[in-house]
């Protein structure tokens, strides 16, 4: 099938997690040959851990998630402890236009793998690195993670109910998809102006400048008014209803909110609300909208989720079920579209995942392919590109550089 | 600021409110020539606010609009004249990049039908972003970012266990749905400059973008039979603890999940022992007690400051961290250092911070900002001087 690279763009994948492995999925996607090198001992952290399950059980290939943001990829090993390994990374590197890390800063200098080493090996190279707080500051060093990237940037302290003070973290990790979609932008940035200067180039992203974007308007807003916006949990600050009301069933939940005039009619009528001179103007319904809230969740509480449904999102007011996991996959839109592939992967069989996001009307990206078992393409791509021969490749898993199964079970033995 | 990356791209923007001008920004912040199309009482993104406090007068936009349209040129033009369409096609006429976010089927009853402007064109693709996407049995319906949120499975997981869920803030998946129109304008034209494809039309669904973006739970339930609940102040119940607590002076968050960093939590809470715990001595332990250890680690909080806690927690990595307010991130000794805002010299809201670039380029020097366009501001540049075409006021 014709892809949009066309296997043009190699990219070597370093990273773990969710951030820098999507980043390598999003290129796999548009057709690059993406390698994901991982190290026998310190794999990916998001296959999970060896103590969960037997060794014959392969528990480090049963990772939902790790299996989700790595499909499309080849996979290969190397004990990036060893000289040897770091030695292939660069002969690797040599081969690439692309390469993604997004080790905590320092990481990579350890490995001697910086960019200062990398650049001279390969002046069409593009790296980028994805630090949680930067290159340069005095959080340089800080730790931090999805959650905790999404703290920092503010959109914790603004995740609270109206009436209470409890923050909340996102569900989503906010700042791992974030970072690897501002990427994957950055990265094909760079490989458009490699294509007038011929020369590639370092792209820092820290993950919390990648966040803090998504909130230009309370940060303006406070600039322009003097006042910190307050959370305004499910409402809106200017009209009521805007909410979440609990339908009868067990965790059937509708979220509603009508703007306008048109909007609150049409959503009076379709729940037979009785007149009531509280909720007459949209001044009134703001003003008593804890007795608002009141009575749609009475009103919803006798109705079943897809009933209300069913009355409201025909009459054009805003109205969504709260949709858990198991609901967006029944989700009738998103299923028409066709949203979710179904991918077979080895060990654990076929499952729907997230399809790719763009669809493209002549060369439509691929996100069909399995993510690779534990160093399964070793052979392929240390012969293809680096011309290794069989007996090579057998005295290199022998010396415990690559392998295919984790570094702690032959340690066990 | 402004990077030189994309500085021979030229796009026509005919985007409005959020996610459609958060892409073109993206595109118009490094390097490309985005000329933004509004008709001519302005596209309704101006109105979004945030406006100054007893202002005074009414600006042509609010703080919004001018951070979404940094870098962009700014034209008027009435798509339902004619003269206004035909203005349209000469300005296609040398574009990589068209991109819209209208209602699904509206450039077709403007009389600018997709197929036909790709057809016209061939160095052209079209993005269209739109809610539900170009087709589909709910195409047409309405949404917002709480119907967003909601649908596409980011709400159901958060909040306390007897209320309802409670909805992400803002409009975080419509900037989700601007990233993936960015990347699928950079996917067009590197598809064009690499492999010789022809243009195509992009169709972006921002409920597909929010559900791609949410990803723990529509795999992992497949494979495990078990959804996510809500775990109150927890992210979940898990074999680690993620979770935002009281401290002595506000709210703090912990991202404890290794055997490392529980032991050197233990060792922080002065409690060593813990380690040993048969409660909780290995991660699954600590799943199946859960709320002991929570119990645990929330007196420890309520005992020390946010900063104490985020200075104690990095120094044996432990990722700790406050829960600043956007006043404090703004403030915040990190995005200084790295000159991470920006002031722009707004023509109507004056001197505002904006973020800056998030992703640094080794090649460019970025240089500042150029302000948001006011209405028409690039009408006479681009429409009479470059196109040479003298329009009548019910055009622009």
């Amino acid at each position: 099938m014709t892809t949009i690279l066309n296997r043009k763009i190699r990219v070597l994948d370093l990273s773990m997690g969710w951030a820098g492995p999507l980043l390598g999925a999003m290129l796999a996607e548009m057709g690059a040959e993406v390698i994901k090198v991982e190290d026998t001992q310190f794999f990916d952290w998001w296959r999970g851990s060896l103590s969960v399950a037997p060794p014959e059980m392969q528990p480090i290939e049963r990772a939902p998630t790790f299996n989700t943001v790595n499909r499309g990829k080849l996979g290969v090993t190397l004990d990036l402890n060893h000289p040897r390994g770091i030695e292939l990374v660069k002969r690797l590197v040599a081969t690439a236009d692309v390469l993604v890390e997004n080790y905590s800063p320092g990481v990579m200098k350890r490995f001697g793998l910086d960019w200062e080493v990398l650049q001279p090996l390969n002046p069409r190279l593009i790296m980028i690195s994805m630090p949680s707080f930067g290159y340069g500051g005095p959080e340089t060093e800080s730790r931090g993670y999805g959650n905790t990237v999404e703290a920092m940037a503010g959109v914790t302290g603004l995740t609270r109910y109206h009436d209470a003070e409890q923050p909340y973290t996102l569900s989503n990790a906010l700042g791992d998809p974030t970072s690897g979609l501002t990427g994957t932008f950055g990265v094909l940035a760079a490989l458009n102006e490699r294509e007038s200067t011929g020369k590639g180039q370092w792209i820092e992203l820290a993950q919390v400048e990648g966040v803090i974007p998504f909130l230009a308007g309370p940060i303006i807003e406070y600039q322009l008014t003097g006042q910190v916006p307050r959370p305004q949990g499910n409402r809106n600050r200017e009209y009521a209803p805007h909410g979440i009301y609990r339908c009868a069933g067990e965790n059937a939940f509708i979220a509603i909110a009508a703007a306008t005039e048109d909007q609150w009619s049409a959503l009076a009528s379709a729940l037979n609300l009785s007149s009531d001179a509280r909720f007459a103007s949209a001044v009134s319904r703001k003003q008593n909208e804890d007795a608002l809230d009141a009575e749609l969740n009475r009103v919803f509480s006798a109705l079943s989720l897809e009933d209300a449904l069913a009355r409201l999102q025909p009459a054009g007011v805003y109205a969504a079920p709260v949709n858990s996991a198991a609901a967006v996959l029944g989700d009738a839109q998103i299923s028409d579209r066709g949203y979710f592939v179904a991918v077979d992967r080895a060990v654990v069989g076929t499952h729907l995942y997230p399809g790719a996001v763009p669809r493209f009307s002549q060369t439509p990206l691929k996100a069909d392919d399995p993510a690779p078992l534990l160093g399964e393409h070793n052979g392929d791509v240390f012969r293809r590109l680096l011309g290794m021969t069989e007996a090579e490749l057998a005295e290199l898993e022998a010396a415990g550089i690559i392998g295919t199964a984790p570094r702690q079970y032959s340690k066990a033995s | 600021m402004r990077y030189g990356a994309l500085s021979d791209i030229r796009v026509v923007d005919l985007t409005h409110f959020i996610a459609g001008p958060y892409a073109t920004k993206l595109l118009a912040d490094y390097g490309a020539e985005v000329i933004k199309v509004e008709p001519p009482r302005g596209e309704g993104g101006r109105k979004l606010g945030p406006f100054r406090a007893n202002g005074g007068h009414q600006p042509d936009r609010g703080g919004l609009f001018a951070y979404l349209n940094t870098n962009k040129l700014g034209i008027t033009l009435n798509l339902k004249e004619r003269a206004g369409r035909d203005a349209i096609l000469r300005l296609l006429n040398d574009a990589d990049l068209m991109v819209e976010n209208f209602a699904p089927g509206t450039l077709a009853k403007l009389g600018l039908p997709a197929e036909e402007l790709l057809a016209k064109f061939p160095k052209l693709s079209i993005v269209s972003i739109s809610n539900f996407g170009q087709d589909g049995p709910d195409r047409d319906a309405v949404l917002n970012d709480l119907t967003l949120f909601a649908r596409g499975g980011w709400t159901y997981p958060v909040g306390e266990v007897d209320r309802e869920p409670l909805t992400p803030p803002g409009s975080l998946a419509q900037y989700m749905g601007g990233l993936f129109g960015a990347i699928a304008a950079m996917q067009a034209v590197l598809g064009r400059k690499l492999s010789n494809h022809p243009g195509q039309h992009i169709d972006i669904s921002l409920l597909e973008a929010t559900v791609a973006t949410m990803i723990y739970e529509t795999v992992t339930f497949q494979y495990v039979g078990v959804t996510r609940e809500r775990a109150g102040k927890r992210f979940a119940v898990g074999p680690f603890l993620i979770v935002t607590l009281k401290c002595r002076d506000g709210y703090a968050g912990l991202q404890c999940v290794t055997d490392k960093q529980f032991e050197a939590l233990c060792g922080l809470m002065d409690h060593p022992e813990l380690v040993r715990d048969a409660r909780f001595a290995t991660a699954l332990q600590r799943m199946v007690n859960n709320d002991a250890l929570l119990k645990i680690v929330e007196e420890f909080f309520l005992q020390h400051d946010r900063a104490w806690l985020y200075r104690e927690g990095q120094a044996r990595a432990i990722p700790m961290v406050p829960i600043p307010s956007v006043a404090e991130v703004l403030e915040w000794e990190q995005t200084k250092v790295r000159g991470f805002f920006e002031t722009i010299d707004d023509p109507e809201l004056g001197g505002i911070r904006i973020p800056g670039a998030s992703l640094r380029f080794s090649s460019h020097r970025p240089a500042p900002a150029r302000p948001a366009p006011r209405l028409g501001e690039h009408n006479r540049d681009i429409l009479e001087a470059r196109l040479g075409l003298r329009l009548s006021e019910a055009t622009v």
